[in-house]
């Protein structure tokens, strides 16, 4: 085949059909797509082909929603009304355990666009409120984006991080005006972003420079439209509510007639008639396709897409082929089948430096780490120090853990103006708090999952090919001869006469591959 | 305090240092001299010190509870506009400030309540307070901001980009902040470059400079990478691997700046670790629930330490979030207000503790401010804010800049209650430049818009 079928092969007895990904195709196209490629992953897109991998998953039946799993394990008593107990659990649970990749790795990616966070939610049963929003993401990541888009506005974790939940019509009498904070952000983060765009996510600009979206006009505009929303049924002795859509008070509306950047809403609209024309309008814009598709293509792909890239999918942001707008599943195959992922040409823009969460899921998946009393007891991995800097659904603020424009300052990356969002979250503590965290884990696990390596214990006589599966499984093969060579060197120095020292060179092969340049940089 | 340890420490960091070095190898490019660094150690223990601290307040603080109308008509029309977000009267006689120089036509403000320890520090004179300062290109009146007839600052009233432009003159993805490019002109004078912008929180642009990199460090202190320092899995020769495959140069760009930034981790953490276990511990307490008290005191040992980090000038950064208070105002701002006020508070103390006050200062800075207006729970994006510098060079006991008035669709309201900064940052940057240091002739270095404006200096600093 290729230089791949010099490692060792995922499964010794399977004949890829002829045309098939190489195991290092299979397993670079995993690690964008999904969050790992097992031996047995690696098999199934072999077998199906790229496409027919995303077909499959696409399809794939959804694992015990997070609300459930709560409800299951008794969060939903009072005393956790007023804590997040059991949400970092359940998170891990789906990232590292459901079986269902394609959909997590997107719910994650969402989840890193359409920002809430534990760190901003000051609301009783506001566990509840994160597990029905990632709930929401899972049911809407693969339909439409308008669909997307009306399923974030109203959830009551958007409603409250962004505070829409309470927004009421403004009172000249006593001067009070609506909340501006949805209606600026869903407009500057979650739908055409500050400057016009052309179809390929550039700018556009005339003589005075770039050309803004909307103005403070237009936001106190769409504050009014968001008016009048509120809970459906908040419950102090039940969390149902918190799953249910945010529901509409008349009275609460803003009076008068409306418009949302261009498009004027007459007064006689309701607040969900309005909220709909506010939402159809920013959906069909053509900023859109290039702005939310550029940033799928960071979260999965790469950090600095060309506008060529960016362009295919925002074509088919505007149009699947059938006539249809915003199709997600289209705009994923998309993102994930383009040539420019596939087969990047070589260059100082090309990759990303993988996210630490998700360092930390690939490998949990890679060793299929397993939590035997469902505890999931994780936790949050957000202390940079001492852990990642990084936890799911822990973003410091709507803003991300990182921006999309982010370009480092002071290096060879910043004068060629390359993006790259993840070094927002690279310095001198957090690279040490990685590889701290992840020796620690690699050694013997967190909470109680524990990494069971007896499996490889047999391959580890072999030090070369111990090296090499790991560089194939977690770096799909991107290691430098050099580099595998210092590690093979490495780790035989480490006795193998015991399962032991068997163990000792799984750990040490483990770390050093996820601690070299080639594998943290994401080609 | 540790003068007595000098010599022998000095010895004693050389040495460490030397061995640090060997390690990051080559791999380091930055400025580690070690000449220099024995050499600055000297100027920095002979005085002449200096410090910047910035203490940033993500999410845009609510200046209109934080310096709050107090005469009886200024705050009936505070009370009138921002019902029921406003602090009652009858709660801010404590901290009535008395300024040195009176506020125009008789009018009165008064901290927060929860900020009664820096009246304290303001009474003393050693804090004053910055009125309606923001970012703006050039002076811009209201009739030129309403005509856009002026260059105005990209993107008003976005976070992100309000951030940056506070940090750095330009949006997101500007590259050099003001504190960085302070950084670049004492690059030369520190023997040790890398100490010359010391971040304690998270990665910002502020600090960046044109040649000045941000050393990143937590509030504990420099996280050792336990892999290199010992065997590693029981290997040796594992532990060398890592250390080699973390630290070599790379042709890859990202790879490459990766790899920069863990041979600085390394070769900083032997530095930083051996100069801060040198040290007494500090007595003043600060509070450890307090998590931008946290960073002050790491901020204030780090300064304690300067002699043996080679350093005579420096720019710190620390931040404290959650100020976005769109809601909930009234149940989260005072709590915030506290946690600002003590470790601002217990910081300068710290500073006094070490017998540095007159040479370190420390200000704060915010997105933006806030509307005067309610939205019912909070309060909405605005522009113009005010803000503290606070040390003991500061010719402080005064409210400098222009007082705005109270009211909606006033002379300084460009929406909402929204202030038209009446002073610039690049006012404020360039005045904290030249307390540096920094030539006249130098600041548009520091801050370029600085050549828009005729009054340079604000005055804010005892001669």
């Amino acid at each position: 085949m290729n230089a791949a079928s010099a490692s060792p092969s995922a499964s010794a007895l399977f004949l890829p059909p002829s045309g098939a990904p190489t195991e290092a195709e299979a397993s670079r196209f995993l690690a964008q797509a999904g969050f790992a490629a097992t031996p047995v992953d690696i098999v199934r897109v072999q077998t199906l082909g790229m496409a027919g991998w995303l077909d499959e998953q696409f399809d794939a039946p959804r694992s015990l929603s997070h609300f459930d799993w709560l409800i299951s394990k008794g969060f939903d008593k009072a005393k956790f009304r007023n804590g997040f107990a059991g949400v970092d659990a359940t998170l891990w649970r789906k990232f590292i355990g459901s079986p269902d990749a394609l959909r997590q790795r997107v719910v994650l990616a969402l989840s890193e666009i359409f920002v809430i966070s534990m760190a901003g939610l000051p609301v009783a049963w506001r566990g509840f409120a994160v597990a029905a929003y990632v709930d929401m993401l899972e049911t809407k990541a693969f339909g439409s984006f308008r669909g997307l888009l009306e399923g974030v506005t109203l959830s009551c974790g958007m409603g409250v991080y962004l505070n829409m939940r309470g927004n009421q019509k403004g009172d000249p009498r006593t001067g009070r005006l609506p909340d501006e904070n949805y209606a600026r952000e869903v407009m500057q983060l979650f739908t055409i972003g500050l400057q016009q765009l052309g179809p390929d996510g550039r700018p556009r600009t005339d003589d005075t420079g770039p050309l803004d979206s909307y103005d403070q006009g237009d936001v106190s505009e769409l504050a009014k439209v968001f008016t009048g929303w509120n809970f459906d049924g908040a419950s102090a002795t039940s969390p149902e509510f918190m799953r249910r859509p945010m529901t509409h008070s008349a009275n609460r509306f803003a009076v008068g007639p409306k418009r949302a950047l261009h498009v004027a809403i007459a007064a006689t609209a309701d607040g969900p008639t309005a909220l709909g024309i506010a939402l159809d309008t920013l959906a069909d814009h053509p900023n859109v396709g290039p702005f939310i598709g550029r940033q799928l293509i960071q979260r999965l792909v790469c950090s600095d897409p060309s506008p060529a890239y960016v362009r295919r999918v925002a074509e088919v942001f505007a149009d699947n082929g059938r006539g249809e707008r915003g199709d997600l599943r289209a705009v994923l195959r998309a993102i994930l089948l383009d040539p420019e992922a596939r087969e990047p040409a070589p260059g100082p823009a090309t990759g990303k430096l993988r996210e630490p969460m998700l360092r930390f899921i690939q490998w949990a998946r890679t060793v299929g780490l397993k939590s035997p009393n469902e505890l999931w007891n994780v936790g949050s991995l957000a202390d940079p120090a001492k852990r990642l800097g990084q936890s799911p659904l822990r973003s410091p603020s709507v803003f991300n853990f990182f921006r999309p424009g982010y370009v480092p300052p002071n290096t060879d990356l910043g004068k060629l103006g390359v993006t790259a969002p993840e070094f927002q979250l690279c310095n001198e503590t957090s690279v040490a708090g990685y590889l701290n965290f992840m020796q620690g884990v690699i050694n013997n696990g967190i909470g109680e999952l524990k990494p069971d390596y007896t499996a490889d214990l047999g391959l580890a006589n072999d030090a070369s090919a111990l090296v090499e599966r790991y560089a194939l499984l977690l770096a799909a093969n991107a290691l430098s001869v050099h580099s595998k060579d210092v590690i093979t060197d490495a780790v035989a120095t480490i006795a193998a006469r015991s399962d032991a020292g068997r163990r000792n060179r799984i750990r040490a092969a483990t770390l050093l591959v996820m601690a070299t340049p080639e594998y943290l940089i994401q080609q | 305090m540790h003068i007595g340890k000098t010599k022998q420490m000095q010895r004693r960091e050389f040495l460490r240092r030397a061995s640090a070095l060997g390690l990051a190898g080559a791999a380091a490019p930055w400025a580690l001299n070690l000449a220099a660094i024995g050499e600055a150690a000297a100027a920095g223990s002979a005085g002449g010190y200096k410090a910047l601290v910035c203490v940033f307040l993500y999410g845009g603080n609510d200046h209109g509870n934080t310096l709050v109308p107090y005469d009886p008509a200024s705050h009936a029309a505070y009370q009138a506009i921002r019902q029921t977000l406003a602090t009652p009267r009858e709660q801010l006689a404590a901290t009535l400030l008395n300024p040195r120089l009176a506020l125009p036509d008789g009018r009165q403000m008064a901290l927060a309540p929860e900020l009664g320890r820096l009246k304290t520090i303001f009474d003393a004179g050693q804090l004053g307070v910055l009125m309606n300062v923001g970012t703006l290109v050039q002076p811009t009146t209201l009739a030129q901001y309403k005509a856009q007839s002026v260059p105005l600052p990209p993107k008003l009233f976005s976070h992100n980009d309000q951030q940056s432009v506070w940090q750095a003159s330009g949006g997101e993805g500007a590259t050099s902040g003001w504190g960085g490019r302070l950084g670049d002109r004492f690059l030369q004078s520190n023997g040790n470059a890398l100490f010359s912008c010391v971040n304690v929180a998270g990665n910002a642009v502020f600090m960046a400079g044109q040649q000045a990199v941000q050393y990143q460090m937590s509030p504990a202190g420099a996280v050792q990478i336990d892999g290199i320092s010992k065997p590693l899995f029981g290997s040796q020769a594992c532990a060398d691997a890592l250390r080699s495959l973390i630290t070599a140069p790379r042709s890859h760009p990202m790879e490459n700046e990766l790899n920069r930034v863990v041979a600085r981790s390394i070769g900083a953490q032997g530095i930083v670790s051996g100069a801060l276990s040198s040290l007494p511990p500090l007595t003043t307490p600060f509070d450890t629930g307090n998590s931008l008290a946290m960073q002050l005191q790491m901020v204030a040992r780090m300064i304690g330490a300067r002699a043996s980090l080679g350093v005579s000038r420096q720019v710190f950064f620390v931040s404290i979030g959650g100020f976005d208070l769109h809601d909930l105002l009234l149940a989260q701002h005072p709590g915030l207000l506290g946690s600002v006020g003590d470790a601002l508070a217990s910081f300068y103390q710290a500073t006094q503790e070490l017998g540095v006050a007159d040479q370190v200062t420390s200000f704060t800075a915010s997105d933006f401010g806030r509307t005067l207006t309610s939205n019912g729970d909070g309060s909405d994006h605005g522009w113009g804010s005010h803000h503290f510098v606070l040390g003991g060079a500061v010719k402080g006991g005064r409210m400098w800049g222009t007082l705005p008035s109270v009211s909606v669709n006033g002379p300084d309201d460009v929406g909402q209650g929204r202030l038209l900064p009446t002073t610039s940052v690049d006012h404020l940057g360039a005045s904290l430049a030249s307390w540096m240091g920094v030539s006249a002739t130098e600041l548009p270095l520091v801050m370029p818009q600085i050549v828009n404006y005729t009054t340079q200096d604000l005055g804010l600093f005892t001669a």
